[in-house]
């Protein structure tokens, strides 16, 4: 029972770090159909940004946090105007790009400051307890984050005028532009945000663990597998896909060790993927 | 084949041949010997890809191939000569393995789902602690000649490679090849005047894996360690984009792209921490200037040498 309770828990923290590292890789992906494979590299990056303002120049850890967060949006449209927009609808071109956007911005933290061993202060130190058993409050936090970005994002998309526009966009991208929408702008909008939630989770992950220039590549390695198995082009079934994989990484670990409890999890992905490869929520893709 | 191209293509050979006399770096002879490697190994993963079918899993399979030969040749003690091409055997078994359940995906989802395939493959090296020595790293592997030097392996390696791009051209020239280019085109239509799909993309990918694995165990006894980072999805990734740079749609692109990428960041670069970044600039290069690869540069070339004389490049673009 106990070990059961602690399994649920475990899921649904785990599940939400996923959720919120694969939520701007996901958004991207379903509105520009674009698959940035450097979203872990621009991770990495918020992570050291909001290290730089908060421990080097001490400023408060919030603050620090937003700052990282709207310049990596900047960052963002700055990327979408110079890099992607050539790449939109041509997988071998966007394989290329983000590689070459991951070798500059890994290797230029790893040259500069990814010699030694640096972790961000934590957002919210602390435990709490909870009948008998206790949880790390930043782990907590994750959580709701994960459920204020999810919010944000349905709410933003159901609801603004950008939002029903780039939903248009995603659908069929002539025929919004025949409808006088602006696709440039929608897509640059859709990946500052997606830049910006790469922010927020790269932020999180710092402070919940390490960073390192190279902490990208296992995220990305993590959000390729949720968007997949959840799904391209539905909310629902990252979410859905988040929590399995959340459960996977939590209760395979409990009968056996990390590698082989790595191993399981990928054939269990892969198993699924080849009865249904458009995922469990997809549409089909190109 | 023309007598010219005949006549280029061996004097790019001779010119290879005499290297090693005219430049006495031992370092260069390296670079080049690991290029002739992984230009078997980018060029056998456009075998797979004429048939349509995508792998993000390459390196994956030159891992097994290396890591095959090398746990066999260090653990049981079989000859090097004997445990290469089991290497090879190993990687085409996987691959006709996996190939028949992947036969079922296309494109995109083909390419994500070789991706986590080649994690997995990643993984199991480090689960068999054992045998691979895990992270660590296996090391003291069988080497590959009883010599010292690194030139004979250079020769070596460059007949390796003559050899393997031979029959790689042949597979692909061949009616098979034919067969396996009009599925890439047209599934329905290729299923509809008689070649059975499956079979072939089976065939295209046991293939590529059997070229990928030699080079692999060929590598692990040219290099005497192995690690299975140098196997992750990034290498396979790396595979892919060596190919892409040089241009999909030929023979000689992966060839061209694999000997760039590899070639020029090491000999421009002094420190090894700045290879990445020569990287990087060839593949925006690449990504703004020439849209389907290096190998059109001399089209593009061309073009553009037209288009500054006003009056000829109307008459002879469509050409």
């Amino acid at each position: 029972m106990v070990l059961a309770t602690a399994a649920v828990v475990n899921t649904l923290l785990i599940s939400a770090m996923y959720i919120v590292a694969a939520l701007g890789f996901a958004f991207l992906m379903n509105v520009m159909g674009f698959i940035n494979f450097s979203h872990g590299a621009i991770y990495m990056l918020a992570g050291y940004i909001c290290y730089q303002f908060a421990v080097v120049y001490g400023l408060n850890l919030w603050l620090s946090f937003s700052l990282s967060v709207i310049i990596i949006s900047a960052f963002g449209f700055f990327l979408e105007r110079f890099c992607f927009r050539y790449a939109t609808g041509n997988l071998d071109r966007m394989i290329i790009i983000t590689i070459a956007i991951i070798l500059i911005l890994e290797n230029s933290i790893n040259v500069t400051v990814g010699a030694y061993v640096r972790s961000l202060p934590s957002f919210a130190p602390g435990i709490v307890k909870f009948l008998t058993f206790s949880f790390a409050t930043d782990k907590l936090l994750t959580l709701v984050i994960c459920g204020v970005l999810l919010a944000v994002i349905i709410g933003f998309t159901g609801r603004t005028k950008y939002g029903l526009q780039m939903q248009a966009v995603s659908q069929n991208l002539e025929a919004a532009a025949l409808q006088g929408i602006n696709v440039h702008r929608i897509s640059a909008i859709a990946c500052a945000m997606a830049c910006g939630m790469a922010g927020v989770a790269g932020c999180l992950m710092g402070a919940l663990f390490n960073l390192s220039a190279f902490m990208g590549d296992n995220m990305l390695v993590k959000a390729l597998e949720l968007v997949i198995l959840g799904g391209i082009g539905s909310v629902g079934g990252i979410l859905f896909a988040g929590l399995l994989i959340g459960a996977i990484d939590a209760v395979v670990p409990l009968f056996s060790s990390g590698a082989v409890g790595q191993v399981i999890g990928l054939a269990i992905i892969i198993i699924i993927l080849l009865f249904r490869p458009q995922g469990f929520f997809g549409r089909e893709f190109e | 084949m023309k007598l010219a191209q005949l006549s280029l293509y061996g004097g790019i050979i001779i010119l290879l041949a005499l290297l090693p006399l005219l430049v006495r770096s031992p370092y260069v002879v390296y670079v080049f010997t690991t290029t002739f490697i992984y230009i078997v190994a980018t060029v056998s993963l456009r075998t797979v890809t004429i048939s349509g079918q995508y792998p993000l899993a390459h390196g994956a399979f030159m891992g097994i191939g290396a890591y095959t030969s090398a746990v066999i040749a260090k653990q049981l003690g079989w000859p090097v000569w004997l445990t290469i091409p089991l290497g090879g055997i190993a990687a085409m078994l996987i691959g006709a393995l996996i190939a028949y359940p992947f036969a079922r995906l296309r494109a995109f989802y083909y390419a994500m789902v070789s991706l986590f395939f080649g994690i997995g493959v990643i993984q199991v090296i480090y689960v068999l602690t054992k045998w691979t020595s895990g992270a660590g790293g296996l090391v003291d592997i069988p080497h590959l000649l009883p010599v010292v030097s690194r030139v004979p392996y250079y020769y070596f390696f460059l007949g390796f490679m003559v050899i393997c791009l031979l029959a790689l051209w042949r597979f692909e020239y061949s009616r098979i090849g034919l067969s396996l280019k009009a599925i890439a085109q047209s599934h329905i239509v290729a299923s509809s005047v008689g070649i059975n799909e499956v079979r072939y993309r089976v065939l295209a990918l046991s293939v590529g894996c059997f070229f990928v694995g030699l080079a692999g165990a060929a590598y692990a006894h040219y290099n005497f360690t192995l690690s299975p980072t140098s196997f992750d999805f990034l290498a396979s990734m790396w595979l892919f984009i060596y190919a892409l740079i040089g241009g999909l749609g030929s023979f000689g692109g992966p060839i061209v792209g694999a000997a760039l990428l590899i070639i020029v960041p090491e000999l421009l670069s002094g420190l090894k921490q700045f290879i990445p970044f020569i990287s990087a600039a060839i593949l925006l290069i690449i990504f703004y200037v020439l849209h389907d690869g290096l190998i059109s540069l001399p089209r593009v070339i061309e073009t553009w040498y037209k288009r500054r004389k006003p009056g000829t490049a109307d008459i002879t673009e469509g050409s």
